[in-house]
């Protein structure tokens, strides 16, 4: 599955027909009407409480490398959707469906909040944030 | 009785079913409504973990509060929360710094909570934060002159089928939701939780604070949802990592004109 070709345009957007509440203290700095997508390299997964963390390297075609920093949900509703500490690790090769900052920063939001929102591996495997103990 | 045995797979298959959904001695057992089958269950028994159902007031008891006073004008205008009409990335909402939530406002954050009945008390378990509330359940009264607290003195008691807890004795430093809404030292608070099926309570709050609002305030009802096989895991939230979190996402993506 090429999902380079499906990535390469610039911005999905998306208009959301309902929101939840996707971080505990507001998400104002995101633009979560948007959903953009990012393909990179993992450089580190921080499984800490009350924000996890993912940062991810891209190469532009120029070949200069801008440093991502992904901030997503607690390890507690992580766990609920089914990722553990061990789901994203160093090296992997990622596309990452994100919330960017709305101040044009490469600084971005995943979470349950915001549905599409997503890490797709090189292999086709996807994390998402859907909360699979929920009856 | 034409087969003994089938009946005696069949009835032992019906008490594991009763056993499993945890039905013990009701005062009123309720049962469930819907297409299910119904379920019986103790109203009077709220254990189990459980997370407010989204919608109402989002994070908070709502915007919908009365009119502030003065005082409590001026200490809305102070907080830059991060939901709400006053939403702006930043801000200064206390929990940034990892300071305890307060009462009301950990009820209603995205993560789940567990209720234990114990003698004389009744617990409340938060994910968020990792913090134990505690609600007096042995017929005493309301301390005159409480120290202030970041979650306040609680009482409980039944009133038919509805958990009715009363609360005072609340310090000045939180915030009664994620979009600022403010409070002073003076707050009562009245919670009230029945239990109107096996996964569902409904829940009522009043919020009397004259120093603040011109009027009670009678939050949007809410529900609340049982949240079956959710186990609590730890879940601090500490402080320098909170701090490394704001200089490593938190101040990047609230800094004005990041784009060159």
């Amino acid at each position: 599955m090429n999902m380079s070709k499906a990535f390469l345009s610039i911005t999905v957007m998306l208009l959301l027909l309902s929101r939840s509440a996707s971080a505990h203290h507001g998400n104002s700095a995101y633009d979560e009407t948007v959903r953009v997508p990012i393909k990179g390299t993992v450089t580190e997964f921080v499984w800490s409480n009350p924000h996890s963390q993912i940062y991810v390297d891209v190469k532009a075609k120029d070949g200069k490398v801008v440093s991502w920093a992904i901030e997503t949900n607690s390890p507690g509703i992580l766990t609920r959707a089914g990722w553990t500490r061990r789901s994203v690790k160093p090296g992997d090769e990622v596309t990452i469906i994100l919330c960017p900052a709305r101040n044009g920063a490469p600084v971005a939001y995943i979470g349950s909040g915001d549905p599409g929102t997503k890490v797709i591996f090189s292999d086709g495997r996807e994390l998402d944030f859907t909360d699979k103990t929920a009856k | 009785m034409r087969n003994p045995l089938r009946c005696s797979i069949i009835a032992f298959g019906i008490l594991m079913v009763v056993l499993s959904n945890g039905v013990h001695a009701a005062p009123s057992p309720g049962t469930a409504q819907g297409n299910t089958p119904a379920v019986r269950f103790d109203p009077h028994d709220l254990s189990g973990v459980w997370q407010f159902a989204p919608g109402g007031g989002g994070q908070g008891p709502g915007d919908n509060f009365p009119p502030l006073t003065a005082w409590g004008q001026a200490k809305y205008d102070a907080n830059k929360p991060g939901y709400g009409p006053k939403a702006a990335p930043g801000g200064n909402d206390p929990i940034l710094k990892c300071d305890p939530m307060g009462f009301p406002r950990i009820l209603f954050v995205i993560w789940p909570f567990e209720i234990f009945h114990v003698p004389g008390r009744i617990l409340m378990f938060f994910e968020g934060q990792h913090t134990i509330r505690e609600i007096w359940m042995d017929g005493r009264k309301l301390p005159d002159d409480p120290d202030p607290r970041w979650y306040g003195y609680s009482i409980g008691r039944w009133e038919g089928d509805t958990l009715v807890v009363e609360s005072t004795g609340f310090n000045e430093k939180t915030w009664l939701g994620a979009q600022g809404q403010p409070h002073s030292d003076e707050m009562r608070t009245v919670e009230r939780y029945r239990r109107v099926d096996r996964n569902t309570i409904e829940f009522n709050l009043t919020i009397d604070d004259q120093k603040t609002f011109t009027k009670v305030w009678y939050a949007e009802p809410r529900q609340i949802k049982l949240k079956p096989g959710v186990e609590i895991p730890e879940s601090f939230c500490v402080a320098s990592e909170e701090e490394e979190f704001t200089r490593r996402i938190r101040e990047p993506a609230a800094r004005p004109q990041a784009k060159e």
